[in-house]
């Protein structure tokens, strides 16, 4: 901590952590739980909303899946079985699927964490304290993941029982570290997205076309192959469709990937990419708020 | 008063602080076809809000400083300057001797805020959750924040609530959390940006009460803006006026209020004033200074008042009763020469404290 | 009453209507961009259902498909299930999401405390959603006319917007229910959520209704969308006439009945008892 000058000894010193310590690490991992479990109590705070919330990933996969089943009159499909080696309609769905509630943790959650303590009226006082305002961000995303992490496990309980899932069991562990790969690439991609909230008014427009693309651009329902060549060369740039890929290749018994190359390097250099670039936007877009002097409106 | 007339410590300095503002204006989704405007428009013209012009002020550890001033007059801007909310676009503010353009973290770590209005916590969380949350955000260590928290709600009688949402508090228990968050952190410097907007009497009294006690008992250095001249009176050890983005003048309220003579200052309280009242004074006394006319809630008994501030007021007081006597104005009272904060800023600036023209 | 006052009070009241369609639009073309966006996006959200279908059934038509939907072309009867559903939306979201717009801006209390009957100021509400909803729909028609492959010929505007008119009347009674939920309870949204899954899966929106469990098509024919798909589909994709379809519009007009008078009956007795516990405009 820097002394004061000499015109300002009788100055109170200020004990805060600050700047690459192990004190000041704490302390930000620790505003990033408390942000997180302050998230809970709220949401807790409308026990209706949480439990539908908990039932919303499994109604919006429950149309899929039926729908498929229509197609085809049956569970399985001889055209996927051509496409990728596995002719399972549900099994290959439900793998898909498992990752759309996380793209919501991205672009809703992280997205519009800030815009939420705008609509709250307590941004600006969250705004003066020394915590960054990243663990702002990260502190949605946590609760965020565990809020779908409930809805996923209700998933697998319902589609399991009702359907019957075939996964290899050898490949879960693989298939848990792609998808943490690709959770690290999704919050650098959430960080972006939250800059979004602090500019726009609108910016959930934006956000709700990113999330269409996302969705479509990632092989959830169907593989990679019926994308144009030219959507299947942009969703490289993601990291739901190389994670998709991943870990239906471990999970799945005679899956074809449709992608060559390594899933865990491919997902580490997005990682790295969208959180080194959602960081430099998130800042600019800070500073640039706080020079219009926008922040509390909403 | 905790500091001394000699010290030369300075907890908040500002050097040139700027601050303009961009206006906007909005035309309507058919706006573009109304060429004739657009024509009339000069080019190169940019509609601008000079918030803060250059402000130069130094406030002393310790003090309970004012910042007096109508609404749109700065203040607000002024306070999220030196609380890094807002970034100035010329000059920099040295808080509790760290630069708040270079040093924001600690500039934080130094101060709290209160902001006047309902919504600054959460509704959801109960006071306890509220103020441990933001002690996270300050970095303070769990056990130590448990502690002070406990403290913070035993010195404001809201233990007994600690653990009861926000949402069923009242509006001046909810301020009072707002100045426990603030204070959770033990900062040396308080920023208050019209902690009594919207409260009753008696919670105002108390909010009031705890601000002295702040200054006086704990030390801290308090910078409160406010457009309550009742506030920065009996308060403040110093004040500053502002208006239009500009300091007018600093000193301490007596001395502010003695630029104003006895002898310069009539006011008459009194009901149905026309509209013209004041041209029409100006051209019965045209030597005078200042006449002014501040609307009062006449349907709920607080009359208007007519100031008449200059060299000759007090001999104008007979032609200036009867004048409205003649206009079947209702008069209910006259003062002469007792001037307030309101006159002195009347004086330097030309304008009134409830912010019109 | 004479039958001037009488004539004088529907003028007023036709006002209020009025007045509020206006209000509502105008809020609406205050946001140019969310206007464009639901215009052209809801689209996007379909898209993945064509891209499903071609790649489990590798084309365009599938006769498993045609055996339970009675049409082969599953890309149409997406489609259509996706605009009609958006009038569901619109309906369900857009009167509570209104008032509680005007609960956060406080004018909730000086609406209420005016002589009016309140439920003109909802019909006002719910047009103005409902012309949006329009607008949006026949937007996104002719983007799938021209992307995916819909024929519409001249004879089934007429009764399409007559089966859609019906849907609409149906709704508003939902809505009306949902307004009067959202006078007392803050988390009348949720209600609004539910009723939109209930929508989603009972309804026939991605999926013949016959694919579905025999007690979820219970569920499912209590649903006045149910009935408007089947008769929309039946007119585009089956190329029925109306006369045709007499039996799914009789029941249509019975389930809108008794939404409307439900809706109605609700409504007027949470607006007295909100004034009565002054929850009124809470936020």
């Amino acid at each position: 901590m820097k002394k004061p000058n000499d015109k300002t000894h009788r100055l109170r010193e200020v004990s805060c952590p600050t700047g690459w310590t192990w004190t000041n690490l704490k302390a930000e991992l620790r505003a990033i739980w408390e942000n997180n479990v302050k998230e809970w109590k709220i949401e807790l705070a409308y026990p209706v909303a949480f439990i539908r919330q908990c039932f919303s990933p499994l109604v919006f996969l429950l149309p899929f899946l039926i729908y498929g089943l229509v197609l085809v009159g049956g569970r399985f499909s001889e055209n996927l079985l051509k496409l990728v080696g596995t002719g399972d309609i549900v099994t290959f769905i439900f793998t898909g699927y498992i990752i759309m509630g996380f793209i919501g943790t991205a672009v809703w959650a992280m997205g519009f964490s800030i815009r939420k303590e705008q609509w709250y009226g307590t941004l600006e006082s969250i705004y003066i304290t020394p915590t960054s305002r990243l663990s702002l961000v990260f502190g949605m995303a946590l609760h965020s993941t565990g809020h779908q992490a409930i809805g996923t496990l209700l998933q697998i309980v319902v589609i399991y029982s009702v359907f019957g899932l075939a996964l290899k069991i050898t490949g879960m562990l693989p298939a848990l570290l792609i998808f943490a790969l690709m959770m690290f690439a999704l919050y650098g991609f959430g960080i972006l997205i939250s800059s979004l909230g602090l500019i726009l008014k609108e910016g959930w427009i934006v956000a709700e076309g990113l999330h269409s693309i996302l969705q479509i651009l990632s092989p959830v329902a169907y593989p990679l192959l019926v994308l144009p060549t030219v959507a299947q060369q942009a969703s490289s740039v993601f990291p739901t469709a190389p994670a998709l890929v991943g870990m239906r290749t471990f999970l799945i018994e005679g899956y074809r990937p449709e992608t060559v190359g390594n899933v865990f390097l491919h997902l580490l250099a997005l990682s790295a990419a969208w959180i080194l670039f959602g960081i430099f936007i998130f800042r600019l877009a800070d500073v640039y708020v706080r020079k219009r002097g926008s922040l509390e409106k909403y | 008063m905790v500091y001394s007339e000699d010290s030369d410590a300075y907890s908040i300095r500002t050097v040139n602080l700027t601050k303009v503002f961009g206006r906007k204006k909005h035309s309507g989704i058919f706006g573009f076809l109304r060429r004739e405007k657009k024509k009339e428009k000069s080019r190169g013209e940019k509609s601008v809000t000079v918030a803060l012009d250059h402000v130069n002020t130094e406030i002393r550890s310790g003090e309970l400083f004012g910042l007096l001033g109508p609404n749109g007059a700065g203040k607000t801007t002024l306070v999220k300057c030196l609380s890094t909310v807002l970034i100035p676009d010329e000059g920099t503010a040295i808080v509790n001797g760290f630069d708040i353009m270079k040093q924001t973290s600690m500039v934080r770590a130094s101060i709290g805020l209160v902001i006047g209005g309902e919504r600054t916590l959460y509704w959801k969380l109960t006071a306890r959750d509220n103020l441990l949350y933001f002690a996270s955000l300050y970095k303070m260590p769990r056990k130590h924040a448990r502690e002070r928290v406990d403290e913070l709600l035993e010195l404001l009688n809201l233990a007994d609530r600690a653990d009861e949402r926000l949402e069923d508090y009242s509006t001046g228990m909810r301020q009072k959390i707002a100045i426990a968050r603030a204070l959770v952190h033990d900062p040396p410097i308080l920023l208050l940006d019209e902690p009594t907007l919207g409260l009753d009497p008696v919670f105002s009294r108390q909010i009031r009460s705890q601000i002295r006690e702040l200054s006086e008992k704990q030390g801290k250095t308090i910078l409160l803006a406010t457009h309550y001249m009742e506030e920065a009176d009996q308060l403040c050890d110093r004040t500053a006026i502002i208006n239009d983005g500009k300091i007018v003048a600093v000193d301490t309220p007596n001395r502010l209020k003695a630029m104003v003579k006895e002898t310069e200052l009539v006011e008459v309280a009194c009901y149905n004033p026309p509209p013209d009242t004041e041209s029409y004074l100006r051209t019965l006394c045209p030597k005078v200074e200042i006449i002014t006319l501040i609307h009062g809630e006449e349907s709920k008994g607080t009359p208007s008042r007519i100031k008449i501030i200059g060299g000759n007021a007090e001999e104008r007081v007979g032609a200036v009763l009867d004048a409205l006597r003649k206009r079947n104005v209702q008069i209910t009272s006259l003062n002469i020469g007792v001037p307030t904060l309101e006159d002195a800023f009347i004086k330097l600036t030309g304008a009134k404290l409830t912010g019109e023209g | 009453m004479t039958r001037g006052e009488a004539l004088l009070g529907i003028k007023s009241d036709l006002f209020i209507v009025w007045s509020e369609v206006v209000k509502n639009i105008k809020f609406l073309l205050a946001y140019p961009v969310v206007f464009v966006f639901w215009a052209i996006f809801p689209i996007f959200w379909f898209i993945p259902f064509i891209l499903q279908g071609q790649a489990i059934v590798g084309g365009l038509q599938s006769q498993s498909f045609a055996e339970i939907a009675g049409t082969p072309e599953f890309i149409p009867f997406v489609v259509l299930g996706s605009i009609l559903n958006s009038y569901v939306m619109t309906s369900l979201y857009g009167m509570g999401e209104s008032i509680r717009r005007e609960a956060y801006q406080g004018t909730l209390d000086y609406i209420l405390s005016s002589p009016c009957n309140k439920a003109y100021i909802l019909i006002g509400k719910a047009l103005s959603e409902s012309l949006a909803s329009t607008i949006f729909a026949l937007s996104q028609m002719v983007i799938c006319i021209v992307f995916f492959g819909i024929n519409v010929t001249l004879g089934i505007i007429m009764p399409t917007i007559f089966i859609i008119t019906l849907l609409i009347l149906g709704l508003y009674g939902m809505a009306l229910m949902l307004a009067a939920a959202s006078l007392q309870f803050k988390q009348a949204h949720d209600l609004a959520h539910t009723l939109e899954y209930v929508f989603y899966l009972f309804s026939p929106v991605r999926y013949p209704i016959e694919s579905l469990p025999l007690w979820a098509q219970i569920v499912g024919k209590l649903l006045p969308l149910t009935y408007a798909l089947i008769a929309v589909r039946s007119l585009m994709l089956l190329k029925l006439g109306l006369t045709a379809l007499y039996a799914e519009i009789i029941i249509l007009i019975l389930i809108d009945t008794a939404l409307i008078v439900i809706g109605f009956y609700l409504f007027n007795r949470m607006e007295e008892r909100t004034k009565k516990s002054g929850v009124i405009s809470q936020y």
